[in-house]
């Protein structure tokens, strides 16, 4: 399905894409999927790893996360397809499955997959996930059920907005996976330098708070790269990362996250 | 015959007897559960509790009333007070009960637990408003800390109870809240209440019937020594003075005041679009950050677009996505700038 | 300042803080995302109000409309049963053929002729064997058609609509609308109706929905349903009226499972679950044209296929526990006969008898293996001959009137019979659901009152209508 769309793209080699189902051995980069419930996760997920997880129209499916592998121009890469979530900032166990992975689990790239009908709505997630990782990729799914009823995405400004590629596809046909592959490449090669959208206007009451914390992390924790983020979870009371401050668990994460090298092979 | 009916009787009476099990009031087990219940470590932490809120509000502790709450005899109060005094949680300077540093703490401990419980209650059961204290007040001497403070993290280690009280945190700090008695406000201003005292549970329940909460705005409209009038919701409240003392209230400077025309989401017809002004407090827990998930912030453009075929839930649109809402809930959000939109057209 | 200290210090300031930006700090920062993703949603999304969504909007019109929505609902639903019901008979039979009449001598003559021991043979063939094809027989063909046209109303977007229409229904007893499709959805299955109550994201209305589920009709139960009301409930009125009555009899007992499964969610709700939490949200999504075989193929495979494994796994030791019971002698009776010979006085006071007791006993695997079990039993305990293959050995006879036969000889009435249908609509799910609700809820409490709730129900619902029907004699 995919591979006969894809002529029209050049920067894409149809045979360098090789879905490996749940063969996860030796991965070389880690690839996470996230994205309000029904947005086509894990359509994306499937077409990517060949495997049949279920998708329906019906918020809910995906419950708990599930992993695949592919491979692409002889790079491994782990797949994990989150659960559904509308947020990142509440205590459903949901939610703190997709939260934690993305902070803690250390994804190479995070592919933000949105509904092209409910784009606004599902921004909201999209900014969250902004303020923890710098290495995202939005996928714009369901173009074609946009375009059936009249509505049109301009990628571009979309992109320059957020900081981060962004690709209009329909998993389903299989359109915009190759270039979502490409985008994938590109992330984690360093070669699409991420600089996402952060916060701009938290009101004022509520920025000397953040701000007052945001400094005292980044002085305790140099170059931690989502401190605002970290600073907005301390006082909304996270006990995971009161937990991880105190035992020092946040610090291996910005390691991490500075020297952006895929783990080495074998 | 004969056998079937004394079968039947005795299957009836059965029955009749394990409904009497459960009801009324947790019935014949729930009396179990009362009678076993470790009487004398309650009347210490309840006593201490007092004792402590006392020396919060900065009155001072009266024999009398502590008898009356904890509704014991004046002899066994004496006896408590001895023995709290034996077991160093208070002492007595110039025969005035005061806390010890150890029975500050171990007061606070407890305090701790009954807020996080109400909290509870409130946020992740479904159980009512007029509940939570009563409940709180019968789980917290079986509660331990260590489960409290495990309950703390679950729920995002909140700082405030749902009545509007700060929660000590672990160490037992706690800060001082700054506020009025809605006694104490005149006619025409615009307060925020910040706390409805829980106790005694009858005034409680009717102040909570009245439909206030804490973070409430409201406009005191008329003041006597009688009565004091005031509008909440958009609804008028009349209440006695000895009531409003139970409600603390903070005045608002003009920027901080919201607006005050506004109407509530169940009541915009399929058809019109309205503006979100706030979502009521009383709207809480999971289903609050639903809310706010489904993007049903102040600001935001809300169109009522269908009725399900018994008229409850509705169907609205915000943010290009159709949610459906409860009345009830509909009834929590308030909006203003209603106008007629013909989408359908 | 050392590390630990520092550490330490943020958090402090942290709290400190938290008590300054106060209660509604999440709604603030909710707020303010929000207004971000409005403005760049300005920018970005090119869309004419008018124009979009047009067809949704009318659809969604037609399917909430006074006077067409619930028909809609009604016509949809009774096509999918009805698909269901005629459309399963045929490759049911098949099955059943392959398997059972023509597979099963084969394996065992086979078996036979290498000299396998008699034993071994009863135990894996005429007793595992055997009930698993009975099982993949009975239970395959509904399934495989029930499951995808339930998923391509699903794909559609149809069935949010649905609880949309029912919610006011099931909040009035406390529960949820969403409710409705996995009460729907145990028709076909209770298994896959548990799991579908996954959709419900509020916990009380999901354990309510996962404790009801059991008084949905399923497939298992139908035929059982369906051939006790022709030969007790048909035979007690002239012939030609016989159909109707024994039709109309099954009909009332899956509607008065609805009816239960409405008040045992308003008996929860008040009760056991009255404090858990409960939220309410349902999303409309917007209609999509479902991909048909995409649909076709993942329905097949993750709710057939994953149900009827689960059954299988079952099915089979139960099939050998149900040999080995009505094999094993101790004296001069097998173990199921003295069960029967000990259960029988209490199964006659309710209105049952000791054969059916102990039928759902071992046949707990699949409400399918029931009918077969009890023939089974009841020529063994009746000591008829010339029908049945033997001890232990799951039949079914093509002849209503010969099975009928053979439960008159067993010595069941009308009562029997009407109470067995009714035990069948009540009693514990089969432990392939018990299981499952095990799975979905991960609470051992919520398993056993799933499992105990109904059962206790039949019993005395049994209880007193033997009781009633001996004093109107
Ligand atoms: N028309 C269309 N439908 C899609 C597309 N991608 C996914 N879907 C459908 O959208 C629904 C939700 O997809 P799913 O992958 O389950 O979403 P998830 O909940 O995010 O994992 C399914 O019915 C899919 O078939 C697409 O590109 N176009
Ligand atoms: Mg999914």
């Amino acid at each position: 399905m995919a591979d006969d769309k894809c002529t029209s793209c050049p920067a894409f080699n149809r045979k360098s894409l090789k879905k490996l189902g749940i063969n996860l051995d030796n991965t070389d980069f880690v690839v996470a999927l996230a994205g309000n419930p029904n947005t086509g996760k894990s359509t994306v997920f499937n077409s990517l790893t060949g495997l049949r997880q279920h998708t329906g129209n019906w918020p809910g499916k995906t419950v708990a996360r599930a992993e695949g592998a592919f491979s692409l121009n002889e790079k491994k890469y782990k797949i994990v397809d989150l659960p559904g979530t509308y947020s990142l900032l509440s205590a459903s166990t949901d939610e703190e499955i997709a939260r934690n992975f993305i902070l803690f689990g250390q994804p190479d790239v995070t592919i933000v997959v949105v509904d092209a009908t409910r784009l606004e709505r599902n921004l909201n997630l999209t900014i969250q996930i902004l303020e923890i990782t710098d290495k995202a990729i939005l996928c714009v799914n369901l173009m074609d059920e946009a375009r059936r009823n009249k509505i049109d995405i301009d990628s571009r400004s979309l992109s320059r907005e957020l900081g981060i590629p962004v690709i209009l596809a329909s998993a389903r046909q299989g359109e915009g996976i190759p270039e979502l592959l490409q985008s994938v490449e590109d992330v984690v090669t360093g070669r699409f330098l991420c600089n996402p959208f952060r916060l701009k206007n938290i009101s004022s009451e509520l920025n000397y708070a953040v701000e007052k914390l945001e400094k005292m992390l980044i002085a305790e924790f140099p170059g931690m790269p989502n401190a605002r983020w970290v600073a907005l979870r301390l006082l909304e009371g996270d006990q995971q990362i009161i937990d991880s401050i105190k035992n020092g668990e946040i610090s291996s994460v910005i390691k991490q996250q500075i020297i952006p090298e895929p783990k080495v092979e074998n | 015959m004969n056998e079937s009916m004394q079968a039947l009787i005795i299957g009836l009476s059965a029955l009749v007897a394990m409904f009497l099990l459960i009801w009324p009031k947790g019935g014949i087990l729930g009396l179990f559960k009362r009678i076993t219940r470790d009487k004398k470590r309650e009347l210490i932490e309840d006593s201490l509790k007092y004792i402590y809120n006392c020396e919060y509000n900065k009155n001072c502790l009266c024999v009398d009333e502590l008898k009356n709450n904890l509704s014991i005899s004046s002899d066994k109060v004496k006896n408590l007070l001895h023995s709290l005094e034996e077991t160093d949680l208070i002492k007595t300077e110039n025969s005035k009960y005061s806390l010890t540093s150890e029975g500050r703490s171990y007061a606070l401990r407890i305090i701790r637990i009954h807020r996080l419980l109400e909290r509870h209650f409130a946020d992740q059961t479904s159980y009512k408003d007029t509940e939570w204290h009563d409940k709180a007040e019968n789980a917290e001497h079986s509660v331990s800390f260590e489960e409290a403070n495990r309950l703390a993290a679950k729920m995002g280690n909140p700082i405030f109870d749902p009545h509007g009280d700060p929660i000590p945190n672990e160490k037992g700090q706690i800060p001082l809240i700054e506020g009025k008695s809605l006694k104490d406000i005149s006619a025409g201003i615009i307060v925020k209440i910040i706390h409805i005292e829980d106790e005694p549970t009858n005034i409680y329940s009717q102040l909570v019937a009245l439909g206030i909460s804490p973070g409430m705005q409201i406009t005191i409209t008329e003041k006597s020594d009688k009565r004091i009038k005031f509008i909440a919701n958009n609804d008028e409240c009349v209440i006695a003075p000895a009531f409003a003392e139970n409600i603390t209230v903070a005045e608002l400077n003009e920027t901080e005041q919201d607006y005050t025309g506004f109407s509530l989401l169940a009541d915009l017809k399929p058809g019109y679009l309205a503006t979100v002004r706030s979502i009521s407090k009383a709207c809480r827990g999971q289903q609050r950050r639903r809310l706010l998930d489904f993007g049903i912030v102040p600001g935001t453009k809300i169109y009522s677009d269908l009725e399900s075929l018994g008229g409850d839930p509705a169907a609205y649109i915000v943010r290009g996505t159709k949610v459906a809402l409860r009345k009830k809930q509909a009834r929590e959000i308030y909006i203003s700038d209603i106008e007629k939109e013909d989408l359908n057209g | 300042m050392d590390i630990k200290n520092s550490k330490e210090n943020i958090l402090n300031t942290a709290e400190k803080l938290r008590w300054e930006v106060g209660e509604d700090f999440h709604d603030n920062v909710m707020e303010t995302i929000y207004t971000d993703a409005a403005r760049i949603a300005d920018i970005v999304v090119i869309k004419d109000n008018k124009k979009a969504f047009h067809l949704d909007r009318f659809i969604d019109r037609l399917v909430t409309s006074k006077w067409t929505g619930f028909p809609i609902m009604f016509l949809l639903l009774a096509l999918v049963f009805w698909l269901t019901v005629i459309g399963a008979n045929y490759p049911s039979g098949l099955l059943a053929n392959i398997f059972v009449d023509f597979l099963y001598p084969v394996i065992r003559q086979y078996a036979v002729s290498f000299g396998t021991p008699l034993w071994i043979t009863g135990l894996l063939i005429d007793g595992g064997y055997l009930a698993l094809a009975w099982v993949v027989s009975v239970m395959l063909p509904p399934m495989a058609i029930f499951f995808p046209m339930f998923t391509i109303l699903e794909d559609f977007g149809y069935l949010p609509r649905v609880s949309f229409n029912m919610d006011s229904l099931y909040r009035k007893v406390g529960a949820h609308g969403k409710q409705a499709l996995t009460m729907s959805m145990g028709f076909g299955c209770n298994a896959a109706g548990v799991i579908a109550a996954r959709v419900i994201d509020s916990p009380r209305e999901k354990l309510i929905a996962i404790i009801t589920n059991n008084f949905s009709l399923c497939n298992g139960r139908w035929p059982t349903q369906i051939l006790i009301a022709t030969i007790f409930v048909g035979t007690l009125v002239p012939a030609e009226y016989s159909g109707l009555l024994s039709a109309s009899a099954v009909i009332f007992v899956a509607l008065l499972g609805i009816g239960l499964s409405l008040l045992v969610s308003l008996f929860l709700s008040r009760t056991m679950l009255k404090g858990e939490p409960s939220a309410f949200s349902l999303e409309l999504p917007p209609y999509r044209p479902p991909k048909i075989l995409q649909t076709l193929y993942t329905s097949l495979v993750d709710r057939t296929l994953f149900v009827l494994w689960r059954a299988m796994v079952f099915a089979f030791p139960a099939g050998m526990v149900i040999w080995l019971v009505s094999n094993i002698n101790v004296g001069n009776n097998t173990v199921a006969e003295i069960f029967i010979d000990w259960a029988d006085p209490f199964g006659l006071f309710i209105g049952l008898n000791g054969v059916i007791l102990l039928a759902y006993i071992i046949a707990i695997p699949a409400n399918e293996i029931v009918i077969p079990t009890i023939l089974m039993l009841t020529i063994m305990v009746t000591g008829i001959h010339n029908v049945g293959e033997g001890s232990g050995v799951l039949f079914e006879l093509s002849d209503v009137n010969e099975t009928a036969n053979i439960l008159k000889a067993g010595g069941w009435t009308a009562l029997t019979g009407i109470n067995l249908m009714l035990f069948s609509l009540m009693h514990n799910p089969c432990s392939t659901t018990i299981y499952t609700i095990y799975k979905e809820t991960k609470s051992l409490k919520w398993t056993l009152v799933s499992t105990i709730l109904p059962i206790a129900m039949g019993l005395t619902v049994c209880f007193f209508i033997a009781q009633i029907w001996r004093l109107l004699e």
